[in-house]
């Protein structure tokens, strides 16, 4: 980045005062630096600045090769002790930069802000104006994006997040600042619009990448907030196969609950490029979700023997056991991956699961209130603090926190889902009926096809709901509809029953008992259902179906034949009895 | 029946027609792999008797892209042949013909099925949880395709069978017709129907292909519904349509004449089966039944020992073979095992689950009667001896509401068997719901009393209420009824007759009063008190100046 801006200041520069072809030895170190070989380079570039006699150029280059072999305080003091940061930006930019990889914070503001007090006129008068505008400006979001980082690391995001959208504003192809302000949550789905709409495209790019630019960065935009579809425009066709987009396009279909098919995209992607670092937590996610537990096992293993130094591969070790339910260790993984990227949301956000499963719910919401201060822009974790709070029976503070998810993300079905549960259980039937209404009109909105198995606890909500205002026809069908996304579950089998009970219709709701149990047998609901059920079905139901067979009423005449003969064809009988029993051993009874 | 006008027998069209189209359907079915369908046409095929120019046939054209795939079809075909279905389903992926495609979409389905069966333990009873991850996708797939209406009659075969094993039944029924109406040739998606089928009236609202094939379906439907005299009117109609040598009419005629009691008509029917195609198994285990009805046991031992000549693990032979078992009183257990190996080799065949359930109530093991009673009734809702069975089970387990529950259901599928009516009756009895009760039996009395326990059951019933002349009616009938029979239960007999005497004693009906008296005293248990009442008669009768 900053080599290209020095390029351009070295061709003004005036001749060397020695006979050394300088600007060859200076092409040669930039050709290590290309090579990575950053020892030679450093080598060169330090003879260089005593040849040159100290241009301010070599200099500069001298402590980027500093700076590229790990040497940061040598770099940063070379070029405080030559007054550099305070004369030059590119040089300013370098020192602090250097103070921000030691995590000496402070000390890299400090140079930054050292500026802010110098006095630019001085400066200016000594280049050529046009040529300064330039370079200022390029340095400058630079400049921004760095002071950004800092503040995030100092926790002073709103700070950063000002930074960062400077620096976006004054190079809109600035995709660290919009990366970070995006990935680490830091925005709201409104203020991202707002971010987008404000971005000087036209001013900044040709003609012909607005476009590009605008599809790709709103390609990167928030997508958990609601369903959607996904659409690439026409004339962006040629980039269909970049792995970004396929990426981002399999994302949408996570956050649609089309988890199949997120899966099969990541795992065609990941054949591919097996360790793209933007598609490895979606697949991990989605191997949660479809709990694949031995897949997630190989992947997380090959992650940390490849990568122990990052979050993304604790974090799938963590998941693993979350996902087979031994929370322990889950934790201290998770812990360990946050511990690597402090800012890294989803760590948090499933430390607070593995709590949260272990109905330790105090602890869980200390973990989701921390994801929720580092990720400002989502509404996961406050909706997941409302979620604990409403299973400690705590409905008030519940729906204060679902309020609060919903003004973050008021379009996210799940959060209206939940709105309209805690609704249910203050028993206002209407108002559950709305919000969940309201969600399954979202979710509906998306996908020209079938409801995706996720939101069968939606539809059985709205069933149940309908049924408490006492539209049983309406309840179900929500009921059936639940059923054919989401087949053979039990709860929705008894639901249906029950539904079948209010309506009067006992027979049926016998048959929808004796289904749920057949698949659950401890289900104590539909137990007692069935035994009322059946009660009542046997006591209403008529015998037979047809009732008009007649009573003997007047006694016929009594046939009696002679008393003798009667008795030989009794005895006769008794004896062929006997005899048959004694020849072939059968008994008779049991052929049926 | 006026309400079957709909349903009527086609007229068939001529021989060759039908056997060319059997024989398209036997290549149809078998280049996808529906082994039993592509049996069936064959089967069918070679019993007609027409001269079909086979030149024709063979050159029938293939669809163009079947040849385009032609090499990763015939791989597939071959694991497919091996039940390798893994293997092929990773073969035909992207594949675009539609024969292909459906091979990969049925290969994933038999290979989740095989899996099912294989990782299934060896108890009976459903599984601890369900796994259906991979019917799921699969109907997820298939629904995805159904809307843009790119599957064709095989593949909507399919869709109905796995939205049926997701007990989507209404959606599978609709997806099952819609299948028919497409491939009208495949039987095995009309049979799929058939199980589908509740009842008369769903069988008349549905929109079926006239095709002759319909025939035969109307045929089994009827069958299976109990409807056995329009049953046996359409096989009648196909034997003599040209298919009298078709061992599977000749089957189904045989099952009809067993069902309705016409022991001998299917016995011989059978034989005749057993001429034409000495080494089949299908309906043997209903053969065997009916050899054990009428006790013929020599033929029972040879039948049982061919099928187990002939294989050993089929899950007809399995029940054959238990049959002597009964006979000889083996233990029950080992009829048990042999179920349970009937089962394993195939977890659908309806008859093993209900016959395990019989034995595990001679075992005096309710709670696995009740799984396996209660598979049989998953399998096939109407099968009218499971809901019997279950109804039996609980009334040992004294829950007489359910059991009035179950036999009422029995009672549905066969509305003029006795059996199910007395057993219902017993029930109220013992509910206290006496009238009903009396309802019951009056009715059981009424459609032909099988075991004869109807009306005296009624009787004492009339007795316990104090309806004095009801009650003599009836043991009158039942008096009358054992005279004409005799057969009859002494105990009940001289209970009868003493009721009588007391009856007609106390009506002044002095004479018959004696003569019922006089039979008491045939008995042992009655002959003290009934000489007290033929010494009163005689008093009375004298005093009255006979």
């Amino acid at each position: 980045m900053a080599g290209d801006e020095v390029k351009i200041e070295t061709s003004e520069k005036q001749p060397p005062p020695c006979n050394y072809n300088l600007p060859k030895l200076r092409e040669r170190v930039k050709q290590y630096i290309d090579k990575h070989h950053y020892d030679s380079a450093l080598f060169w570039a330090d003879k260089i600045v005593s040849l040159s006699n100290g241009n301010v150029d070599d200099i500069y280059w001298y402590a980027q090769t500093l700076y590229l072999t790990g040497q940061y305080h040598r770099a940063s003091r070379l070029l405080r002790n030559k007054k550099l940061d305070k004369t030059n930006t590119s040089c300013r930019h370098l020192a602090a930069l250097c103070h921000y990889e030691c995590k000496e914070w402070q000390e890299a503001l400090n140079i930054l802000d050292l500026v802010e007090n110098n006095n630019m006129r001085q400066l200016t008068q000594s280049f050529n104006e046009s040529h300064f505008d330039l370079v200022m400006k390029e340095t400058e979001h630079s400049i921004n994006l760095l002071r950004g980082k800092i503040y995030e690391a100092m926790d002073n995001r709103n700070l950063a997040v000002e930074c960062y959208r400077e620096a976006l504003r004054q190079d809109v192809y600035c995709f660290e600042a919009f990366d970070l302000l995006v990935n680490h949550h830091m925005l709201t789905a409104q203020e991202e619009r707002e971010l987008m709409d404000s971005l000087p495209l036209s001013s900044q790019c040709p003609e012909d990448e607005i476009e590009l630019v605008r599809f790709l960065y709103e390609n990167r935009l928030k997508k958990y907030n609601k369903p959607k579809d996904f659409k690439l425009p026409d004339s962006l066709n040629i980039l269909k196969d970049n792995m970004d987009v396929i990426v981002n396009l399999s994302e949408r279909h996570y956050y649609n609950c089309d988890f199949r098919e997120c899966f099969k995209i990541t795992s065609m992607v990941l054949q591919k490029d097996p360790y793209n670092s933007q598609c490895l937590p979606l697949h991990i996610a989605v191997l949660v979700e479809l709990k694949k537990t031995k897949e997630l096992f190989y992947l997380a293993h090959k992650l940390v023997d490849l990568y122990p130094n990052k979050p993304v591969s604790w974090f799938a070790v963590g998941c693993y056991y979350l996902l087979i339910e031994k929370s322990e260790p889950a934790r201290r993984y998770l812990c360990k991956a946050t511990t690597l990227d402090r800012v890294y949301g989803p760590a948090w956000l499933a430390f607070g699961h593995s709590f949260a499963s272990d109905n330790e719910h105090d602890q869980a919401m200390a973990a989701y209130f921390t994801a929720s201060q580092l990720m400002k822009g989502c509404h996961l974790p406050i909706l997941y603090i409302g979620l604990e709070y409403g299973l400690t029976n705590n409905a008030k503070l519940a729906e204060r926190f679902f309020s609060q998810a919903l003004s973050i993300a008021p379009e996210d079905p799940f959060v209206l889902h939940e709105m309209g549960v805690i609704a249910f259980q203050n028993q206002d039937y209407l108002a559950a009926e709305r919000y969940f209404k309201e969600a399954l009109q979202k979710v509906q909105c998306v996908g020209e096809q079938v409801l995706v198995e996720k939101w069968e606890p939606l539809l059985n909500n709205l069933g149940h709901t309908c049924r408490k205002l006492q539209k049983y026809e309406e309840s179900l069908e929500y009921h059936r509809r639940a059923q054919i996304i989401s087949p053979q579950c039990p709860s929705t089998f008894s639901a249906i029953g029950y539904c079948y009970v209010l309506m009067g219709n006992n027979m049926m709701a016998v048959d929808y008992f004796h289904k749920a149990l057949g698949i659950r047998r401890d289900d104590t609901f539909s137990t007692t259902m069935l035994t009322n059920v059946m009660e009542a079905l046997m006591s209403e139901m008529a015998p037979n179906d047809d009732d008009d067979i007649p009573e003997f009423t007047i006694p016929g005449k009594l046939e009696i034949s002679q008393t003798g003969s009667e008795k030989e064809i009794l005895e006769e009988s008794e004896l062929a009895d006997s005899s048959s029993m004694a020849i072939e051993e059968v008994d008779m009874d049991n052929s049926d | 029946m006026a309400d079957f006008s709909t349903c009527q027998v086609f007229e068939l069209p001529n021989l060759i027609q039908i056997k060319t189209d059997l024989i398209r359907a036997n290549k149809e079915c078998s280049r996808r792999k529906l082994l039993n369908s592509a049996k069936w046409a064959a089967e069918l095929s070679s019993a007609v008797d027409a001269s079909v120019d086979y030149q024709q046939i063979l050159l029938l054209q293939e669809p163009k892209d079947y040849y385009d795939e032609y090499d990763k079809f015939a791989l597939a075909s071959s694991y497919f042949d091996l039940k390798e279905y893994d293997r092929a389903v990773y073969f035909l992926q992207e594949c675009s013909s539609s024969n292909n495609y459906f091979l990969y979409l049925y290969g994933r389905y038999l290979a989740d099925e095989k899996r099912k069966v294989d990782n299934a333990s060896d108890s009976i009873g459903p599984p601890d949880h369900l796994e259906n991850e991979h019917l799921k996708t699969l109907k997820i797939e298939l629904s995805k395709k159904y809307i843009m209406k790119e599957l064709d009659g095989f593949c909507l075969y399919l869709y109905g069978i796995v939205l049926k094993k997701l007990d989507l039944l209404k959606e599978a029924l609709e997806m099952l017709v819609e299948a028919v109406n497409y491939e009208p040739l495949h039987w095995g998606a009309w049979l799929e129907l058939a199980v589908l089928i509740p009842d008369k009236e769903t069988l008349l609202s549905l929109s079926l292909p006239n095709h002759w094939m319909k025939n035969l379906f109307l045929g089994h439907m009827y069958l299976e519904l109990q409807l056995n005299e329009e049953a046996l009117k359409i096989y009648q109609g196909l034997v003599d349509g040209g298919f009298s040598k078709s061992t599977y009419i000749v089957s189904q005629m045989a099952v009809v004449y067993h069902n309705m009691r016409e022991i001998d008509m299917s016995v011989t029917a059978f034989a005749e089966l057993q001429e034409l195609d000495p080494y089949r198994l299908e309906n043997m285990d209903t053969y065997s039944n009916l050899l054990y009805i009428k006790e013929m046991r020599a033929d029972l031992a040879h039948l049982a020992h061919r099928c187990c000549d002939i294989d050993k693990y089929r899950v007809e032979t399995c029940c054959v073979i238990e049959k002597p078992l009964l006979f000889i009183k083996i233990k029950t257990s080992k009829a048990v095992m042999y179920f349970q190996r009937a089962l394993k080799l195939n977890p659908h065949y309806l008859s093993a689950w209900t016959l395990m359930g019989h034995e595990f109530m001679e075992l005096k093991n309710t709670s696995a009667a009740l799984q396996a009673y209660r598979q049989a009734i998953e399998v096939n809702r109407r099968d009218y001896r499971a809901w019997y069975g279950l109804g039996q089970t609980y009334e040992i387990l004294k829950m007489y509401h359910y059991c009035l529950y179950y036999y009422r259901q029995a009672q549905q599928l066969r509305p003029n068997d006795s059996r199910m009516v007395v057993a219902l009756g017993e029930s109220y009895e013992k509910l206290e719901r006496l009238q009903e009760a009396k309802k019951c039996f009056r009715k059981a009395h009424s459609i032909g009393d099988v075991e004869g326990m109807a009306i005296i059951k009624l009787a004492k019933l009339h007795e316990r209420l104090s309806e004095e002349t009801h009650a003599a009616a009836a043991y009158t009938e039942y008096v009358n009824e054992a005279n004409r029979q005799g057969i009859f239960n002494p105990e009940d007999l001289s209970q009868a007759y003493k009721y009588l005497a007391n009856f007609n004693f106390a009506q002044g009906q002095l004479d018959e009063a004696y003569a019922a008296a006089q039979k008491c005293t045939e008995f042992q248990e009655t002959r003290e008190e009934a000489k007290v009442i033929q010494y009163r008669t005689l008093e009375w009768m004298t005093v009255v100046g006979l």
